[in-house]
């Protein structure tokens, strides 16, 4: 039987089985906020939180990632290469809109032909995820209108249903059922369990009421580039950039050489960077072919709602509220997508009148 | 696959100033492994994403051509931390080289074909590339008549002029030079490129013309070149951006949904009015 049951108590022993093979990532308290980190007590696990501050996008893709060491001499440069890709990761507790975030990523990583992000995707061929649905979906939740689902086991390996003071715990890929079966003391689930979880999925999916009709949107945006609604969608942004860096589908970096000059040593990094700063675009000419407000507030959602569904017949959005809940300036994506729908409204009435 | 951010490592075979004031030199390179250099294919038009390791790194253009075998050479302007660091290699340093990247001019498509290049100034790197390639004697055949028209402010900044002295010598290419104001000892054309170009007036039969230049150069340019018949498929434009990886991963350099590093960086005028105007 592929469906057992895990009580809460047994986590410990879990983690005592898995971190020997396994860098082990969980959700934790991290100063009021829930982070993915590596952990290294079981009991710093949190699994009832509606959903982390930071992304788990940032076990794979760090803020911060050496792309390759060196060491300088006179004439001379060594480089060193990564050595630690083929350490095997799991995480822990991740939601299934992070999950799915994490197929768009190695999607996108892996999109030009020749030119595979080799090191993203290696970490992600190495990584197994245990993830665990939403009970209870946050209020800023719309997985459900694109394309997810506070249940969607799809891109987990182990999937987890809370029934209370046990989990249920279903192998879903072939790596996830061949870890359940490793896990031989874990005693099987009931026709009980099996009924609660589908319950509680079905109350989960009901209890995320935004609704978001997203074919309008990709339809609506193929032709609304000039349109004046940029200008009101962008008119409270303050540029600061949060909705990009928590958004768990962006990838966009710079890189930076870090060096030691004490040591003749150093590294060079990638770091996050987003679309919604000035300086991203700016060219050393001085030219700068998105320098206002609207062109990036544009671009950003250009990308995940029409140009994402272009190149790579997906949407770049996992529906997980982040960049509604961060935004300084509550500037809600939702109202924003709300506006593209409503744009060929506009149109016929101004036409009536 | 291997990690695509590691460079290839150069060494640095010459360096020369190209212009009167002294902010432009071409950079010949070296590789370490002869190995890497045969990885190292490349069309005219391509860029590299060169660095100096503990500096940084950046996009370039490729200013060799690949019939010039041996040895890669980019020109590079003197604007920040890494080309002044370019700026102040000797002999010997090591450059470390990611690439080719890029589509490069459409060299096979151009054949049978009058092929006119139109340069401003300092963007000419890939033209001088593209030049080379199609005079090269194997490949001469291929092509038919080719005109060059390169204009520059002053006679101070005209680059590669050895190369432009070699080639008006010849026979089957047609150069014209020009700066925008009269200068002491200037024997050539007068103006700014557009009005030049008018006045060359090339035939848009069976021809493709590359344009690189400023946005100003270019965009008066192909006003001409529209008067003059030519279609926006025969046009052909070479764009830039502030890329940091070149191979479609870094996000920066997207127009609407292409990427200048991997669907570009040439991109004919037909391409481009199918695109935003972000770039």
């Amino acid at each position: 039987m592929d469906q057992k049951r895990l009580k809460k108590d047994q986590i410990g022993k879990l983690y005592n089985e898995l971190v020997g093979e396994y860098d082990f990532y969980a959700p934790i308290n991290k100063k009021g906020n829930i982070a993915f980190e590596k952990i290294e007590n079981p009991e710093d696990i949190v699994l009832d939180y509606l959903n982390s501050k930071i992304p788990p996008k940032s076990v794979l893709f760090p803020q911060n990632e050496v792309l390759f060491e060196y060491t300088l001499d006179e004439k001379d440069v060594e480089i060193t290469d990564r050595q630690d890709l083929e350490q095997k990761i799991l995480i822990f507790g991740i939601r299934p809109c992070d999950a799915y975030s994490f197929e768009l990523f190695a999607n996108f990583f892996s999109f030009h032909g020749d030119w595979k992000d080799d090191i993203y995707l290696k970490k992600k061929e190495n990584t197994t995820l245990i993830g665990i649905g939403c009970n209870t979906p946050k209020t800023t939740c719309f997985c459900t209108s694109v394309n997810g689902n506070p249940f969607k086991k799809d891109n987990m390996d182990v999937f987890l249903t809370d029934l209370g003071d046990t989990y249920l715990v279903e192998g879903i890929s072939d790596k996830g059922k061949g870890m359940v079966q490793k896990l031989s003391w874990l005693s099987d689930a009931s026709k009980d369990d099996l009924k609660k979880a589908e319950e509680l999925a079905k109350i989960a999916e009901e209890s995320i009421t935004t609704k978001i009709d997203v074919d309008t949107v990709v339809k609506n945006l193929e032709t609304c580039f000039e349109h004046p609604v940029w200008d009101e969608i962008s008119e409270s942004c303050i540029g600061c950039g949060s909705c990009a860096y928590l958004c768990p589908t962006c990838t966009c970096f710079d890189v930076i050489d870090e060096t030691d000059h004490y040591n003749n040593r150093g590294r060079r990094i990638r770091i996050w960077d987003t679309c919604q700063s000035c300086l991203y675009t700016l060219e050393t000419s001085g030219h700068n072919p998105r320098d206002t407000k609207i062109q990036r507030c544009r671009n950003r959602i250009m990308h995940k709602f029409s140009y994402y569904p272009t190149n790579y017949d997906l949407l770049g959005c996992v529906g997980c509220g982040r960049c509604v809940y961060v935004c300084p300036a509550n500037n809600d994506l939702r109202v924003i997508l709300d506006k593209i729908n409503k744009i060929e409204e506009k149109e016929d009435e101004k036409v009536v009148a | 696959m291997p990690n695509p951010y590691i460079p290839y490592i150069t060494k640095v075979k010459s360096i020369i100033s190209e212009n009167k004031v002294n902010d432009i030199k071409t950079i010949e390179l070296e590789f370490k492994n002869e190995e890497d250099y045969k990885k190292f294919d490349y069309v005219p038009g391509q860029f590299a994403e060169i660095s100096l390791i503990g500096k940084g790194e950046c996009p370039i253009g490729i200013a060799s051509s690949p019939t010039e075998e041996g040895t890669i050479k980019f020109t590079i302007k003197k604007m920040g931390t890494v080309t002044s660091g370019f700026h102040n290699c000797e002999e010997g340093d090591i450059v470390g080289v990611r690439g080719p990247y890029g589509n490069g001019w459409p060299v096979e498509e151009m054949k049978g074909k009058n092929i006119v290049v139109i340069g401003g100034g300092f963007a000419f790197s890939t033209l001088r590339s593209l030049v080379i390639y199609l005079l090269d004697e194997k490949n001469r055949k291929d092509y038919s008549n080719i005109t060059v028209i390169y204009g520059n402010r002053d006679p101070g900044e005209v680059l590669y002029q050895e190369i432009l002295e070699e080639w008006k010598k010849r026979d089957d290419i047609k150069v014209v030079l020009t700066i925008d104001r009269e200068a002491e000892g200037w024997t050539e054309e007068v103006g700014f490129v557009a009005p030049i170009v008018k006045k060359v007036g090339p035939s848009s039969d069976n021809a493709v013309a590359v344009i690189c230049g400023p946005p100003i150069m270019i965009k008066t340019t192909i006003a001409v070149m529209e008067e003059l018949n030519w279609g926006p498929e025969a046009i052909l434009n070479s764009l830039e951006a502030r890329m940091k990886c070149g191979i479609g991963k870094c996000g920066r350099c997207n127009i609407g949904n292409k990427f200048i590093c991997t669907d570009g960086p040439v991109f004919s005028l037909a391409e481009l009015k199918e695109l935003p105007d972000e770039y």
